[in-house]
């Protein structure tokens, strides 16, 4: 008999065994390739999102010290990697007439027909305006005063009235993204001709490809710029999206990580499982003459057809659960779906991946079973794990504890980046996973305490089945651990920096109502100030508003690095808007009366700064030295800001415009102010917003993110049953002969059950107290990851609600895992499951 | 009243398939008293296993009664026969007896443990039970460490441990050398003659039934004769 014939023989004989060892590939390549899919669809999701709230991701190269330049002097950036268009801008405040309508608008000169082509000018209707008589209108306008394309649009210019053709309508959407405010859309060497100012821009905005990281796209940019330019993220506009998505997609690298362990533990389990349950047939098979080589070649060979149907399987079904979950995740985001988009080499991979998995996992047990003494082989109990590979596992998880904690500290002091948390969280969790044994043992006995007396029989035998079985029992908590830290600890780290962002959000804005300023810097500073006090002046007076708060921007330089200063009221009946680090918000408030300054942590990180410095800063070209009283929490421009009190700014650097107004109505008046305020905002030129719909903006981010980390961590879950299942079954249905004894000898169906489910669930319990851990230490790690990334520590919170859903699901998932082959088992007639080998 | 008694017990494996189906057994009409010591012989495949897995509660009948101490063992439902096999009947088979995960003490201890006795009188329990067969001495070893005839000892033990009305051995000594084989017979003879414990063994080996009182031997399903010696009889 050959070889070959054994082995379907077996098969034959052990459908279920050889079935399972299949599943776990399934699963395994299966998770893969859905996790994969997810991941892509959100970060597409992402993206899109990203483009649709805040545009699409961008730098401004501005003057230094305000106002227009030349265009000249901007040299090529094109070719930074990173940079998907640069797009110079004009702005011109005019006046026109369409049809019987006399309209103050706002004008911007740009390259239409390359924007439209970038795809970053979004027509409704027509086609972009290319000729010097020609112009795009933002649609809703159009709309509002009844004309389309091919109407005509008379031209105040400086110099002339020009008669002009409306060629094309742009959406909303698409025109704020370069031009927030504007609604008129020139060429832009036809916009400066009429205003006589030859190649003058008042910003060159570059729009950034979307897996671009911003920061060293800037770094890359501003490195090209003469002295008189800085490049910057566009000034009011929330980079905070840009930071959640970054978290986000953090969250999600390790997502996908800790599947990919998720499943080579699973199929490394089987795979064990599959082999060391055969170690006695396998010896046989020596005994009666085979090498030990041809043995092995015998077990790979299974692993690699085992592993190749599984694989293929697993591919098939990872596709097709690929596209409802990228489904939901695009409805989650609120972006269209796109459809599944798997990279064609994914699957491939993937069933290499799994069949070389099988193979790899197959081969252990399989040289562990021939290099075995054939003596002991053919003994019924398998062999207690030697103490070499006791020790050999606490090297490993010493290993990986250093591997973890050199790369946290390395992206800590950020020589590395905030992605090498990823390996980190990984590394760590594998130590937890090699001490498991260790732990698990006497964690399953103290549990043994809780058992109920009624249980005790049962619960004996199930902790001397867990005990006297110290590698299965290993494996299965291995995979168990993976899946509630999983949970556990990206569960925090997703709660705790949502609910970081919206507190500062909560600070930063309290408002009813929130007028920013439109795009154009180009009026005269003193123009724009006197426009500011005037525009001020005139919503302080409107009937209803209770209190105005003023915040002017400008682009700045601390000690030589690039930051945002803001200059805020901060009214002392107002809670201060601001969350200093290490010192008291009325420590903080008399500073900022006294002219100092506070400075965002990411900014004090980046300038090498510290509370109590005296720092030379630089707006609108004049440098000053400033105290810095204190490091803040702040998001905007990713936490690279100074703050000071608007009073204070006016006097040190002549910031007097309000480039951001925060109205708040009398109790019960806001709505009323709508209007009032639309009129006041279209005439100077500002964008008006309810608090509300900013905070749709931002919950429609959050939520989205949330939701699809989330969806992707249940897949997680899912994935991590099925593994636990799919071991818990071939653990029992291994022991048919020993569960058929012990009803030989008088044990119940039910206390047989109930044994096999008490182990489970201990099983379960004992390794969801050891992920608990691991998911707490993730979480940390994570946290101190987002240090670098935010610029300031997130508070950490143990979540009960988090840490009891994952741990329920365990106990119910191992007890469903247990239950149901056992009652298989127990239902087999008593005489053919002694009878079974 | 005999301890155990069979009426017209019958067993007929149905074929499954194109495969007959099997009369293992057809009219077995038994009885056994109290400190018996019965062998059950006859050819491979004479229905020997298959009588003793019904008298044990392992297998139920196709047709016919098997009474235990009066009590019919159909009328029990699943559980209440899995209690009688627990405490009114302890079994020996020709091999694999043992747990391999527990020692074999534990493994002497499990029906009491199933039983729900405490640690300590379990443990106390076996401890005696294993002095009797001899192997008090290798009780923390695992079934592994021990040899065929120290197992099978074990497996005695084992059976001896909840005081069962009746001992089932089915070839308790087929996998083992003649010496072995006899210290486990002589054991089982001790049994009945020191404690008047009952026992039914089954076996293939002249040897081994002549150290039985009463000899039943079996063909194609049927008792072909039930023969007493008296040496050891009431
Ligand atoms: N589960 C079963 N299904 C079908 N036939 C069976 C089954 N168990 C036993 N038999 C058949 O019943 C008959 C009696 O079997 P049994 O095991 O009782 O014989 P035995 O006397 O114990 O033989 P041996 O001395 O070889 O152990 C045999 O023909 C056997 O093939
Ligand atoms: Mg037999």
């Amino acid at each position: 008999m050959r070889l070959r014939t054994l082995l379907v023989r077996q098969w034959r004989n052990r459908p279920g065994r050889a079935l399972a060892a299949a599943a776990s590939v399934a699963v395994a390549v299966g998770a893969v390739v859905a996790t994969w899919a997810a991941a892509d669809a959100s970060r597409a999701g992402y993206r899109r999102l990203t483009e649709t709230i805040a545009g699409v991701p961008s730098l401004d190269i501005t003057a230094r010290d305000g106002g227009r330049f030349d265009a000249m002097l901007v040299p090529r950036v094109v070719d930074v990697p990173g940079v998907r268009a640069v797009v110079p801008l004009f702005y011109r405040p005019t006046l026109l007439r369409i049809g019987d309508n006399r309209l103050r608008e706002m004008a911007v000169g740009v390259d239409a027909a390359a924007l439209a082509a970038a795809g970053l000018l979004a027509l409704e209707a027509g086609e972009p305006c290319r000729e010097d008589d020609e112009v795009v209108l933002d649609a809703t306008l159009a709309k509002g005063l009844g004309v389309g394309v091919g109407d005509e649009v008379l031209f105040f210019a400086r110099r002339r009235i020009a008669r002009m053709r409306i060629t094309g309508l742009a959406t909303g959407d698409s025109l704020r993204w370069f031009a927030e405010g504007a609604t008129v859309v020139v060429d832009i060497q036809a916009l400066e001709a009429m205003s006589l100012s030859t190649a003058q821009v008042d910003r060159i905005r570059i729009a950034l490809a979307g897996d671009a990281d911003r920061s060293q796209v800037m770094a890359a940019v501003a490195g090209r710029l003469p002295p008189r330019l800085v490049a910057d993220v566009p000034v009011g506009r929330a980079s905070m999206a840009d930071d959640v998505l970054h978290s986000a997609n953090l969250g999600l690298d390790f997502v996908t990580a800790l599947t990919l362990a998720m499943a080579w533990f699973i199929v490394g389990n089987a795979m064990l499982m599959n082999v060391a349950e055969r170690r006695r047939g396998l010896s046989l098979v020596r005994l009666l003459g085979a090498t030990g080589r041809q043995v092995r070649r015998f077990v790979t060979l299974e692993a690699a057809l085992l592993g190749g149907v599984g694989a293929t399987v697993g591919a098939v079904v990872g596709l097709a659960a690929a596209g409802p979950i990228s489904a939901g995740i695009s409805r989650a985001l609120q972006t269209p779906a796109t459809g599944v988009a798997v990279h064609p080499l994914l699957v491939p991979m993937a069933i290499v991946m799994g069949v070389g998995l099988a193979v790899a996992a197959a081969w252990w047990p399989a040289w562990e079973a021939t290099s075995l003494d054939l003596l002991e082989g053919l003994a019924s109990a398998p062999p207690a794990a030697p103490p070499a590979t006791t020790r050999k596992l606490l090297v490993a998880g010493g290993l990986l504890t250093l591997v973890a904690a050199i790369s946290e500290a390395l992206m800590y002091v950020e020589v590395w980046p905030p992605r090498a948390s990823v390996v980190s969280g990984i590394a760590l969790l594998l130590a937890f996973v090699t001490v498991t044994p260790f732990l698990i043992v006497p964690l399953v006995r103290f549990l043994g305490r809780f058992i109920p007396d009624r249980w005790r029989v049962e619960g004996r035998l199930a902790i001397d089945q867990i005990v006297r079985q110290p590698i299965r029992t290993a494996l299965t908590a291995g995979v168990l651990v993976v899946a509630v830290s999983n949970g556990i600890g990206l569960g925090h780290a997703i709660r705790d920096s949502v609910e970081d962002v919206l507190a500062w959000y909560g600070r930063m804005l309290k408002a009813d109502w929130v007028l920013t300023q439109a795009g154009a810097l180009s009026v005269s500073r003193e123009e724009r100030s006197a426009d500011s006090r005037r525009l001020e002046t005139l919503v302080r007076g409107l009937d209803g508003v209770a209190d105005v708060e003023g915040i002017g921007v400008a682009t700045g330089r601390v000690a030589g690095t690039v930051c945002v200063v803001i200059a805020r009221d901060m009214p002392d009946d107002r809670p201060l808007p601001l969350e200093p680090v290490g010192m008291s918000p009325d420590e903080v408030r008399a500073a900022l009366a006294r002219g100092e300054a506070v400075a965002g942590t990411v900014l004090a990180q980046r300038a090498g700064v510290k509370a109590g410095d005296e720092v030379t800063v630089e707006v609108f070209g004049r440098a000053t030295p400033v105290k810095i009283a204190a490091l803040v929490v702040d998001y905007t421009s990713g936490g690279a800001s100074l703050q000071l009190r608007r009073d204070a700014a006016r006097r040190i650097f002549g910031m007097e415009a309000a480039d951001v107004l925060l109205v708040t109505a009398q109790p019960g008046r806001a709505a009323g102010l709508r209007e009032p305020l639309e009129a006041n905002a279209r005439e100077y030129s500002m964008l008006l917003r309810s608090f509300s719909e900013l905070r749709r903006g931002i919950d429609v981010i959050v939520n989205g993110v949330v939701s699809s980390l989330w969806s992707i961590l249940g897949l997680g879950f899912v994935v991590g049953s099925l593994g636990v299942a799919n071991t818990v079954t071939m653990s029992v249905l291994e022991k048919k002969r020993s569960l058929g004894l012990l009803r030989a000898i008088g044990m119940r169906r039910g206390q047989v059950v109930r044994m096999v489910v008490l182990e489970s669930i201990m099983l379960g319990i004992a390794s969801g107290i050891i992920g608990l851990v691991a998911g707490l230490t993730t979480a940390l790690f994570i946290q101190l990851a987002s240090q670098p990334l935010l610029g300031h520590p997130l508070k950490f919170h143990v979540r009960l609600d988090i840490i009891a859903v994952n741990l329920l699901a365990a106990v119910v998932v191992t007890a469903l895992a247990a239950w149901l082959p056992a009652r298989r088992a127990v239902r087999l007639d008593l005489l053919e499951s002694i009878s079974a080998e | 009243m005999s301890i155990l008694r069979t009426e017209a017990l019958e067993k007929t494996f149905s074929g499954a398939g194109a495969e007959a189906a099997v009369a293992a057994v057809r009219g077995v009409d038994l009885a056994v008293e109290g400190g018996e010591f019965v062998a059950v012989t006859g050819s491979s495949g004479s229905g020997k296993s298959t009588l003793l897995h019904m008298l044990g509660g392992i297998t139920r009948p196709t047709a016919g009664r098997v009474l235990l101490e009066g009590i019919d063992l159909a009328m029990l439902d699943d559980d209440a026969l899995a209690a009688v096999r627990r405490r009114r009947i302890g079994f020996v088979f020709q091999r694999y007896n043992l747990l391999p995960e527990l020692s074999l003490l534990e493994n002497v201890a499990l029906p009491l443990v199933l039983d729900g006795v405490g640690h300590a009188r379990s443990d106390a329990a076996a401890r005696e039970a294993l002095e009797a067969v001899d192997m008090a001495h290798r009780a923390g070893h695992r079934p592994d460490e021990l040899s065929g005839g120290e197992q099978q000892r074990g497996a005695v033990a084992r059976a001896l441990v909840t005081g069962p009305a009746i001992v089932l051995a089915d070839e308790p000594t087929g996998a083992l050398d003649s010496t072995n084989s006899a210290r486990v017979v002589e054991l089982l003879q001790r049994l009945v003659t020191e404690r008047r414990q009952t026992v039914i063994l089954v076996t293939h080996d002249p040897a081994v039934a002549a150290a039985a009182a009463r000899v039943v031997r079996m063909c194609d399903g049927r008792i072909e004769s039930d023969s007493t010696s008296g040496a050891t009889a009431r």
